[in-house]
């Protein structure tokens, strides 16, 4: 057990060493979700068709947009494990004593490290435009906390999908499938009251929604009602993800 | 004796078709260095990969040191390190970083971490460039990297997938001294793939030809040769033709296995020691009036060896500018 957190934090370790060398494709990353904050939100607050409970629009969706960039950068990590499947280090780190389980969560929680940079360099640019934060450094860390956990576990999906799609292209098809469906079903953009019946039962199953809740109530509205189911669900669906994507990732290999 | 390696009647049927390995036996000797030599598609990687306990056999048995790769894969894994033949270091942070992580999922305790690194780097001469990133080292630097990593917990056997290939001579020379001196130095047992017929011939104590998923031959590089049945003299007679006579003459004599004349004016005389049947042999040649223009002396080549037991020559060319061009595809990211 011990060993195997050893292993995780060997591996977020090796992606801050990564990071320290080359952060590019972080701020490359960057632009989109800028695009959403600086042009999609002030165009789409100025029709004032969606309640978004008293916060101007731009400041409802700043939370939203965060995670779906974080959620990017999870599923992409897969297209790594892919890349490594094709050289040889997946092979080589299944031939160390790790333990299987401990290189798929320490590889997500990789990811989730690489996400948190990426939600971070969001804040700057959303203060800028005039996006209200709530001044509480204990809120900002439970947010932070949150969205790296997260993506750990959307990292564990693109594991899993990795294990099955064994080309970079297919990969790229499936990564698009998954992220997509997520953003637009979930309480990213628009409150989910706002959706038809079934996208709303959807939702309900959808783990962003959770996390965008979690992050939008610490970060601008300061509703923490949902706070508990919020960080239960996003509890569930790391453990699901991380036994379900470490029992497929020996097939990557194989 | 001590085994490092036991495998019995081993089969790997991929797909439920390609039968990759053929009711494999092989014991390897502890403290050996071992040469699984085969072309492309023979099923070297596959048995390495067995052993490895990266996939499971269809069926037979498969022992590292006494301990069933299936049952005990976790066992084995702590004894053994593995150079696959793709690969296997991040390019995007540097040599000394790409050891850390690896120590450190080892389990080299920390107070040593820094002194075992240092001497795997000194070990395989990367110590000046240990602090570049490993996207600017060149092929032959960053597989004495990956050979540096598996070096790092002193295995009791390494596993080296084709560990030179793609390297240009002077490189898989530099890449096999290492090896010779670690595997001096620590005992390590060291079983390698390769289709390079020199590399096993100089640095192999003991050699298994395999060909479609099957050992054709075994032994050392002397033994494999011996097995050809000797030594070729050849007489090269210029512009005259050898009579009938003079070559039934030949034959006849004790030493002498075959005699075959090539192009009407070569006479290949195949004996067990070509330098101790020479004088005999010109003795013979003078006594009938013949004039020599020039001898030669071949002796077998492994290549020789596997064109007789698998039938065909090493293919190479291809395949090595195939996997250059992979790890070259990988390098670039």
């Amino acid at each position: 057990m011990i060993e195997a957190l050893k292993n995780v934090l060997v591996m977020i370790e090796l992606e801050l060493r990564r990071l320290r060398h080359d952060r590019t494709e972080i701020y490359f990353r960057a632009v989109q979700p800028i695009l959403w904050i600086v042009i999609y939100g002030p165009v789409m607050s100025s029709v004032r068709a969606i309640p978004t409970g008293g916060v101007p629009y731009t400041d409802f969706i700043t939370p939203g947009v965060m995670i779906q960039t974080t959620t990017f950068v999870s599923i992409f990590y897969g297209l790594m494990m892919v890349w490594e499947r094709d050289s040889g280090i997946l092979k080589k780190l299944l031939v160390t004593p790790a333990s299987r389980y401990s290189m798929v969560i320490g590889r997500s929680m990789a990811s989730g490290v690489r996400a948190t940079f990426q939600a971070l360099i969001i804040l700057p640019i959303a203060f800028i435009i005039g996006v209200r934060f709530i001044p509480n450094p204990a809120y900002f860390a439970l947010a932070f906390i949150i969205i790296f956990f997260a993506s750990g576990g959307f990292a564990a999906i693109s594991i899993l999908a990795a294990s099955f799609m064994k080309t970079r292209e297919r990969f790229m098809g499936i990564g698009q499938a998954i992220i997509m469906p997520l953003f637009f079903a979930s309480n990213a953009l628009y409150p989910i009251q706002l959706m038809p019946p079934i996208l709303r039962e959807f939702s309900t199953f959808n783990p962003l929604s959770y996390v965008v809740d979690a992050v939008r109530g610490l970060l601008i509205t300061g509703d923490l009602s949902n706070l508990i189911i919020d960080l239960v669900a996003i509890a569930i669906f790391d453990i699901v993800l991380f036994i379900l994507a470490s029992i497929s990732f020996k097939r990557i290999i194989e | 004796m001590d085994w490092a390696v036991q495998v019995e009647n081993l089969v790997k049927i991929y797909d439920g078709k390609v039968r990759a390995l053929d009711n494999i036996d092989l014991n390897v000797e502890a403290g050996k260095a071992f040469a699984l030599l085969g072309p492309n598609g023979a099923g070297k990687t596959t048995l390495i990969r067995i052993l490895t306990t990266q996939i499971k056999p269809t069926s037979g048995e498969a022992y590292v040191f006494g301990l069933n790769v299936v049952r005990d894969g976790e066992k084995v894994r702590r004894l053994i390190s593995y150079v696959p033949q793709e690969m296997s270091v991040w390019t995007d942070i540097s040599g000394y970083e790409n050891l850390l992580v690896y120590a450190k999922i080892f389990g080299v305790p920390n107070p040593e971490r820094k002194k075992v690194i240092d001497e795997v780097l000194e070990h395989m001469g990367l110590t000046l460039v240990k602090d570049e990133l490993v996207s600017t080292y060149s092929g032959g630097m960053i597989r004495r990297l990956e050979i540096a990593c598996a070096m790092l917990i002193k295995p009791k056997i390494m596993f080296l997938d084709e560990p030179t290939i793609g390297l240009d001579p002077a490189a898989r020379k530099v890449v096999w001294e290492r090896l010779s001196i670690f595997k001096k130095e620590y005992g390590v047992t060291i079983f390698f793939n390769t289709h390079y017929m020199d590399e096993a011939d100089l640095y192999a104590d003991d050699i298994a030809i395999i060909n479609l998923g099957k050992i054709v031959a075994r032994g050392t590089s002397e033994e494999l040769k011996h097995s050809l049945g000797g030594e070729v003299v050849s007489f090269n007679l210029g512009e005259a033709t050898p009579k009938l006579e003079l070559t039934e003459e030949i034959r006849k004599l004790g030493f002498v296995r075959d005699v075959f004349v090539e192009n009407s004016n070569i006479i290949n005389v195949l004996v067990e020691n070509a330098e101790v049947a020479l004088p005999h042999l010109m003795e013979i040649l003078k006594n009938e009036g013949v004039n020599v223009g020039k001898v030669s002396i071949t002796k077998p080549t492994l290549d020789d060896v596997f064109l007789k037991y698998a039938g065909t020559r090493l293919e190479e060319k291809g395949r090595i500018s195939d996997v250059t061009h992979m790890r070259y595809m990988i390098k670039k990211g």
